[in-house]
């Protein structure tokens, strides 16, 4: 990996100065946006992820200028001038810079969507105060009590996927990173709600239940971007390692999620003409039962927990696979237990201490094995995490989209749409969970194999993955609420069927 | 997987339940005979490149739908994006052959306004003892309709890589020659980021093909 380095360099020194480039004319034409930014914010993460430390801080010092502009020209100027304090970005300045750039980048990487639609939000809506900011970010957290001056408790994400973050708050610039993160958030859930903004119904359960543009066509667009980038530069298969929209890809998780709003469409266009062929109190009394049904949907349990106990290993395939044997589909998770346990597996071989393992005798072989081990960089576990958090999300989906089709097509079952409803809910929950727990654990092998290095190495890594999972959370949660559609069409087939039986 | 492919072509793979359409694209994708138990739920999806010439390589998309007739109306939407097939039937199972016939049908009918390009697979080749469906009235069905015949195993890996490249091959030919464009809001073939790509979308929608297929 180390040997890289050298013969990398100019790629980084041509990276840094392409980045100027990119921004002049992201300034001067924003229909460039995204197009520029994508290239260059990965090529900076990368030229972050293998500089070594002793690298010239020249080019920190040129992305540093660079980066806050760009930043803030997608986040809105007053969110960074407000936490970050005016004297200069000084020591702190880095941890600053170092999460928007990944922000940027991971905007540009993630939710080829969420960089696209930035330039619409910024249009639609208008570039938020930074009190709107707070609210949003509130709002998103389900806390009430969180006040401006953003501390640790305020940062807990929607799924308490930052809440691992806030040790490290304590330890290093406290308001720089509420304030990348805050807006962090606020870009995502601007995102969605620009998407979902044609259905305010749905505005609540951040659905993407948009006509015009649905999560796969986002996740699609960017994944291309990823692929045009890719094949642009003459990239090492170790660059592609680290593509969330392109591994998701891989895992087929594009596919299972077109095919999954394929036929929340469809059951999304029965279910609208047989309400328009109904009247009076049929109507109604569907209608209420409708309602139930969206209810089940809301995630509102989502808030109570934020609490989350350590769980065993088996925990989790127990409780997927029970969950789903109530659901009443043949479909089962086991791809999805199996590629969940395999991170673990590699998770605990990569955290494994030396001085657990070592016995006299074997000590050789040992610390042979130990050596192996203690290969896994920084960028290895980087690598695996967005893997594995593309690999879960991916076969989230597919379960998902495989449920749809089974409650559509499959075998008449005992059980009614609420009560799979209520199962899916918790399973959307159960899964968003797991993800975060998992980017703990990713990002406590980040922390320990990456103790020696320094932290605008490390910490974009660690940034990234909880990013990844965050994103992760709201693809799972969106393909959830795609499942809302089946489940009406479902509930009002019984229905109709009822009697006859 | 290499990001850098020419083209990406959707490919459906169609046949009667139970005639091994998983384990077709399952021992071409992965490289293993899986031993699949449970029947395909809706359509499931698996990709692979394929390098037709040398440097030249093609993504597949591969549809692998249910058999069942339960799901035909899950799987008819995905006729019209593929701008390939393998039909497969069971060579010990007769009435999966006759089928055939109105596996061609049923797509005709959903592929408009395209087409697509089939091969016919008589599947399970290995299982010749207990063989229903000679090669040579395979065959003969198989140019009735203006398709190639292939025989394959998934068990013992007989033909599959060929059954695939080929019919790539033959949709590749199609592409250079102009007889099948890439079109707006078609997905059956998209062009790769690589710089000497033939496309334009403002080209006319697909000429009038004779049956390819």
């Amino acid at each position: 990996m180390s040997d890289k380095d050298d013969t990398e360099t100019p790629v980084v020194t041509e990276a840094t100065s392409t980045l100027e480039d990119g921004n002049c004319e992201l300034s001067e034409n924003s229909e460039f946006v995204d197009q520029s930014a994508k290239p260059e914010n990965k090529s900076e993460l990368a030229a972050i992820t293998r500089k070594r430390p002793e690298s010239k801080p020249s080019s920190d010092l040129e992305t540093s200028e660079v980066l806050p502009v760009e930043a803030s020209q997608a986040v809105g100027k007053e969110t960074v001038s407000k936490d970050v304090p005016q004297t200069g970005w000084g020591y702190w300045g880095s941890w600053g810079k170092s999460l928007l750039s990944s922000a940027s980048a991971t905007v540009a990487t993630v939710g080829q969507g969420i960089s696209n639609v930035i330039e619409k939000a910024e249009t639609s809506l208008g570039i938020p105060s930074p009190s709107e900011i707070s609210t949003e970010v509130q709002y998103a957290a389900g806390e009430t009590n969180a006040n401006e001056n953003a501390n640790s408790s305020s940062l807990i994400g929607p799924f308490g996927v930052f809440s691992t973050i806030s040790t490290a708050v304590q330890t290093t610039g406290k308001s720089v990173i509420s304030g990348g993160l805050d807006a962090l958030e606020f870009i995502g859930k601007k995102t969605m709600d620009v998407i979902a903004e044609g259905d305010p119904g749905f505005k609540r359960t951040k659905g993407l239940m948009n006509r015009n543009s649905t999560l796969s066509q986002v996740l699609r667009e960017a994944k291309e971007k990823e692929e045009l980038w890719t094949s642009n530069e003459v990239t090492l298969e170790t660059d592609k390692k680290t593509h969330y929209g392109l591994l998701f890809d891989e895992f087929q998780g594009l596919s299972h999620l077109e095919a999954l709003e394929m036929l929340s469409r469809e059951s999304e266009i029965k279910v609208k003409s047989i309400l328009n062929s109904l009247s009076g109190e049929e109507l109604q009394t569907l209608k209420l039962e409708l309602e139930q049904l969206k209810e089940a949907f809301s995630l509102a349990e989502f808030c109570e927990e934020e609490e989350e106990e350590k769980k065993d290993d088996e925990d989790f395939t127990k409780e997927i696979t029970e969950l789903f044997s109530q659901l009443h589909v043949s479909s089962k998770p086991e791809k999805l237990t199996k590629a969940r346990n395999t991170a673990y597996e590699w998770i605990s071989t990569s955290l494994a201490k030396p001085s657990e393992e070592k016995e006299d005798g074997e000590k050789q072989l040992e610390t042979e094995k130990i050596e192996q081990i203690s290969k896994n960089s920084i960028e290895d576990i980087h690598a695996f995490a967005i893997r594995s958090l593309a690999e879960l999300t991916a076969c989230s989906i597919e379960l998902f989209h495989k449920t749809a089709a089974l409650v559509l097509h499959g075998q008449k079952q005992e059980v009614t749409a609420i009560e799979r409803s209520r199962t899916l809910s918790q399973m959307t929950i159960v899964l968003c969970k797991e993800l975060s727990s998992l980017s703990k654990e990713f990002t406590t092998c980040l922390t320990t194999a990456g103790v020696k290095e320094k932290a605008d190495i490390l910490n974009p890594l660690i940034t990234a993955v909880f990013l990844e999972a965050s994103n992760s959370a709201s693809y799972i949660q969106d393909a959830f609420q795609l499942l809302l559609p089946v489940l009406e069409i479902s509930l009002i087939e019984n229905k109709t069927e009822l009697p006859e039986a | 997987m290499e990001a850098i492919w020419l083209y990406q072509f959707r490919l459906i793979v169609i046949g009667d339940s139970t005639v091994g359409k998983s384990c077709l694209i399952r021992r071409f994708t992965e490289g293993r005979f899986a031993q699949v138990s449970d029947p395909t739920v809706g359509v499931d999806f698996f990709s692979r490149l394929v390098e037709i010439e040398p440097g030249k390589r093609i993504k597949l998309q591969i549809w692998d739908t249910a058999g069942q007739e339960r799901f035909r109306s899950i799987t008819r939407a995905y006729y019209r994006n593929s701008v390939g097939g393998l039909l497969l039937f069971d060579i010990t199972n007769r009435r999966s052959f006759q089928n055939v016939h109105e596996w061609l049908e049923e797509t005709k009918v959903h592929v408009q306004p395209y087409q697509i390009v089939f091969v016919l697979v008589g599947h399970k080749c290995d299982l010749d003892t207990q063989r229903q469906v000679t090669r040579h009235e395979a065959e003969k069905l198989a140019a009735a309709y203006g398709m190639k015949y292939i025989e394959t195993s998934a068990r013992d890996a007989i033909n599959v890589e060929k059954a695939f490249t080929d019919l790539t091959r033959d949709i590749y030919e199609l592409v250079k020659r102009g007889d099948i464009t890439i079109q707006e809001g078609w997905e059956g073939v998209k062009s790769g980021f690589v710089p000497n790509v033939v496309h334009s979308s403002e080209e006319v929608v697909k000429s009038e093909r004779r049956c390819l297929c």
